[in-house]
């Protein structure tokens, strides 16, 4: 019985080294890193108060555990304008109203309600990747499309936050009215 | 637009990679890091990013270490990827997870437990939360019979565990949660057809749609039919029954629909299916190589479900629901002259279930009650002509029940999970069954798992009521739930986003076990006889590269013990290895998918051994041939190897063979 399995798996082996001798790679990219590239655009297309417009650095803040800490580090010391980003992990106790963008992983879905209650009147950015969240008052929620980075967008939430965003970036999003809203 | 972007070194070097795929999982774990120097994507327009193809880590870091269990997780891309048929194809591909078949049924055996006599009564299937087990036999569907499509499957989510805390009965080795694709998923038609092996054709046709107000609606039917093949079965080798040759009486065909209806946090689901199985086997001692032999197994569903908040921290959830079972056969017996027996069974029921999911303060609750009426629980066994009845059994009965779970942080690194859920059965009573989870994080890369708890299996209408002095069986009475005691720790580590590896170690003591033996007056019937210790321990390790390359490799060893007469059970392997293996191929247009499956050797009901296998299967497909069209070509058992499980108690045949390399064709047309 031994014997006879190790002969079709050498087999499969060698045809999987064929397989991959065939196999040019392709270039499909890391879902975080290019929603991390998308984060560093959007700030270009938000109209900032004039107090951040000065300011030197930008603070990017990640609320959670998740994967998308880890691809934001590449945004560190990138510039938008004259301002490099800071990146900051930050707990849901945290003075959030420091932060120009916030991105909520979703494993704060719990604490969602409670934390955008908590951001009323700051001028931050809120942007997350979870299914739902613009609706529930996030302002750019990304999503997956046949395997390419889409995001929506709460206009009254960034209204909300007193940021206003482009209409060249509302153009490419889908726009989300919050339930009872008169979007 | 198509964006050029350099291509990672490391990640992406053939040596590292072929290492890693010959399964040397040292090498694997040395590989370095993924993407930490790819292009400097910000400097990329909002345009071009929208058009850069990415690999979703998202559906491979569910966020399993959470949950208070050993989960796996498998995607719509594997079902594509490795050319999966049924969800049979699908469980089999896991860790630990074993199925088997009788050229009648599919059988999952879960932690070394799959007696050949059962009928899948020991794991829960739910699909979209709605019960697939029926109320008759208790049988969670895999093959030709679920009534959804295996295309129509978005995520299948495998608990292993008892699961009764929350699921009640029938949650006894572990939950298979299938959730399905959605409307939007679709956005339009899709049309698929297949051609495979033994003259097999299938046909599907789906229209999905996500409407301006926020409705959806997806819509899909399927229709196959396979001719069959010629199966030898040395136990009939004689010029009276055919050489031993049954001529293409493993035919079988089958048809479903599926609607489902969700807006403003409503979902209505309605399916039917309907599957017909010729049966090659002469089971329960009918004539061999006789046409007309087949089973036939219809489900019904109609089922609304709602979900919504009632307030910031509060979340409803619930559900009415419909379900329809109903079994018909034939078995021609040589009485003489041939006279055909019918079998038929009506499972009916309706039901009600509510949940509520509130966070207070620190505690995450969940409150939840359920109902089921089963209506009706009829089985009927007669011969055609000259007509005689030998059982004709009408029954109903209801179940309720209540349950609570709990979820407290108990610092920084320690979180608690509790479940208690009692269940009323009019058949036997109550039964109580508690599930403790207490989850460490040392770092939030590692989940260590505790759990404890019970779960239990009502006996079923089948193993009550099926009893008749002419068919040699006596009513059992007197039967109570079986039980199973659960321990296991699970070890979970995620050293980057996209590699991580699980181990567990468990130990289930099974008592009460509903049985059938013969008793001392010859006749048949079902005791809670069986006490049974089950030992075993778990290894997986899954990567994704950035390339999207993916492998799933995974060991299971486990002894299963009766504690009465200290043997090993039948047709339960000591050694499971999985591996699963898909890349793309020539740039992105094409891909590979391999899977091995190996089972060591098991017992069969005569004392025998159905010895150990090793089966390949590959797919290969395309999504880029033209706008909208998927091609995919399988082969099973790729080395053409021979090998068998082990016979039931209704069959002749200790071993029963399995399939030889067989192919499959298969279109899918978006429009």
């Amino acid at each position: 019985m031994k014997t006879s399995l190790n002969r079709p798996l050498a087999i499969l082996w060698a045809a999987l080294l064929a397989l991959y001798c065939a196999g040019v790679p392709a270039a499909p990219l890391a879902e975080y890193e290019v929603k991390a590239a998308f984060v560093h655009n959007f700030a270009k297309y938000v109209e900032w108060p004039a107090a951040i417009k000065a300011r030197s650095s930008l603070r990017l803040c990640i609320l959670g555990q998740g994967q998308f800490a880890e691809a934001a580090e590449g945004l560190r010391g990138k510039r938008v304008g004259g301002a490099a980003w800071e990146v900051v992990p930050v707990g849901s106790r945290s003075d959030l109203g420091e932060c120009q963008v916030l991105f909520i992983e979703a494993s704060e879905a719990d604490k969602l309600p409670r934390l955008l209650d908590g951001l009323k009147g700051s001028p931050v950015l809120t942007v997350a990747d979870s299914e739902g969240y613009a609706a529930q008052g996030v302002a750019i929620n990304f999503y997956l499309e046949q395997n390419k980075v889409r995001f929506e967008i709460n206009p009254a939430a960034a209204g909300r936050a007193g940021l206003k965003i482009s209409s060249q970036l509302l153009k490419v999003a889908r726009i989300v009215a919050e339930p009872g809203g008169r979007q | 637009m198509v964006i050029v972007l350099p291509v990672l070194a490391a990640d992406r070097s053939p040596c590292l990679r072929l290492t890693a795929c010959a399964g040397a999982l040292l090498l694997v774990l040395a590989t370095p890091a993924s993407a930490e120097e790819a292009a400097d994507l910000t400097q990329l327009s909002i345009e071009e990013l929208l058009s850069v193809e990415v690999y979703s880590a998202s559906r491979f870091a569910q966020k399993t270490t959470e949950a208070p269990a050993a989960v796996s997780i498998v995607t719509a891309a594997d079902i594509r990827n490795y050319g999966y048929r049924t969800l049979a194809d699908i469980l089999g591909s896991l860790r630990g997870l074993f199925v088997t078949s009788d050229r009648n049924y599919r059988y999952v055996g879960v932690r070394g437990f799959n007696r050949p006599g059962d009928y899948n009564s020991r794991i829960l299937l739910l699909v979209d939360g709605i019960r697939v087990n029926d109320a008759n036999y208790d049988t969670a569907s895999i093959g030709n019979e679920l009534f959804l499509d295996v295309d129509l499957i978005d995520r299948v989510e495998v608990v292993r565990g008892p699961g009764s805390s929350i699921y009640g009965s029938n949650a006894f080795f572990g939950v298979v949660n299938v959730i399905s694709k959605r409307g939007r998923d679709y956005n339009g038609w899709e049309a698929a057809g297949s051609a495979a092996s033994y003259g097999t054709g299938k046909g599907r046709l789906t229209y999905g749609r996500q409407l301006d107000n926020g409705a959806e609606i997806l819509l899909s039917t399927s229709y196959s039919d396979s001719r069959g093949q010629n199966l030898y079965f040395p136990e009939f080798d004689s010029p009276d029954t055919n050489n031993g040759i049954a001529r293409k009486r493993d035919h079988g065909s089958y048809q479903n629909f599926y609607g489902k209806l969700s807006y403003a946090g409503f979902t209505l689901t309605s399916a039917y299916s309907e599957s017909t199985q010729g049966v090659p086997t002469a089971s329960f001692g009918s004539v061999f190589n006789d046409p007309r032999t087949q089973t036939v197994d219809s489900q019904a569903v109609l089922d609304l479900a709602y979900a919504g908040k009632l307030g910031e921290r509060l979340d409803l959830s619930g559900r009415v629901f419909y379900g329809g079972y109903f079994y018909d056969s034939v078995f021609p017996y040589d009485a003489p002259p041939v006279t055909l027996n019918k079998d038929q069974a009506w499972a009916e029921w309706w039901g009600a279930e509510a949940r509520l999911v509130g966070q207070f303060d620190r505690h995450k609750l969940v409150f939840g009650a359920e109902y089921q009426d089963n209506f009706r629980q009829d089985m009927k066994n007669y011969d055609q002509a000259p007509y005689e009845v030998y059982l004709d059994e009408q029954h109903s009965s209801q179940r309720q029940a209540v349950y609570i779970q709990d979820d407290l942080p108990l610092g920084e690194r320690l979180r608690l999970n509790a479940g208690l859920r009692y269940d009323h059965f009019s058949t036997v009573g109550g039964t109580w069954n508690p599930r403790l989870a207490l989850i460490y994080t040392p770092q939030p890369e590692t989940a260590v798992k505790l759990l404890y708890g019970t779960a239990f299996r009502a006996p079923n209408a089948y193993e009550m009521y099926y009893s008749s002095a002419s068919l040699g069986s006596k009513p059992s009475v007197g039967l109570e739930p079986e039980e199973v005691t659960s321990y296991e720790i699970v070890v979970e580590h995620q050293f980057q986003a996209n590699f991580r590896v699980s181990a567990s170690v468990y130990q289930n003591e099974i008592s009460n076990l509903i049985s059938q033996i013969t008793d001392t007056d010859g006749y048949n019937v079902f005791r809670n006889i069986g006490q049974f210790k089950a030992n075993g321990a778990e290894f997986e390790v899954e990567r994704a590269w950035a390339d999207d390359t993916r492998l799933r490799a995974s060991y299971a060893w486990q002894i299963t013990r009766s504690q009465d007469t200290g043997t090993t059970l039948e047709n339960s392997p000591r050694h499971l290895a999985k591996l699963n293996y898909s890349m793309p191929l020539f740039g992105e247009a094409w891909r590979a998918g391999m899977e091995l499956q190996y089972t060591s050797a098991r017992k069969t009901l005569a004392g025998a051994r159905a010895g150990s296998y090793a089966i390949a299967n590959l797919t290969l497909l395309n999504r880029k041939l033209a706008e909208g069209l998927e091609v995919s070509a399988s082969v099973y058992n790729l080395f053409d190897r021979h090998y068998a499980d082990p016979g039931r108690p209704e069959h002749v045949e200790d071993l029963i063979g399995q399939d030889g390399r067989s192919f499959r064709l298969k279109a899918v047309y978006r429009f």
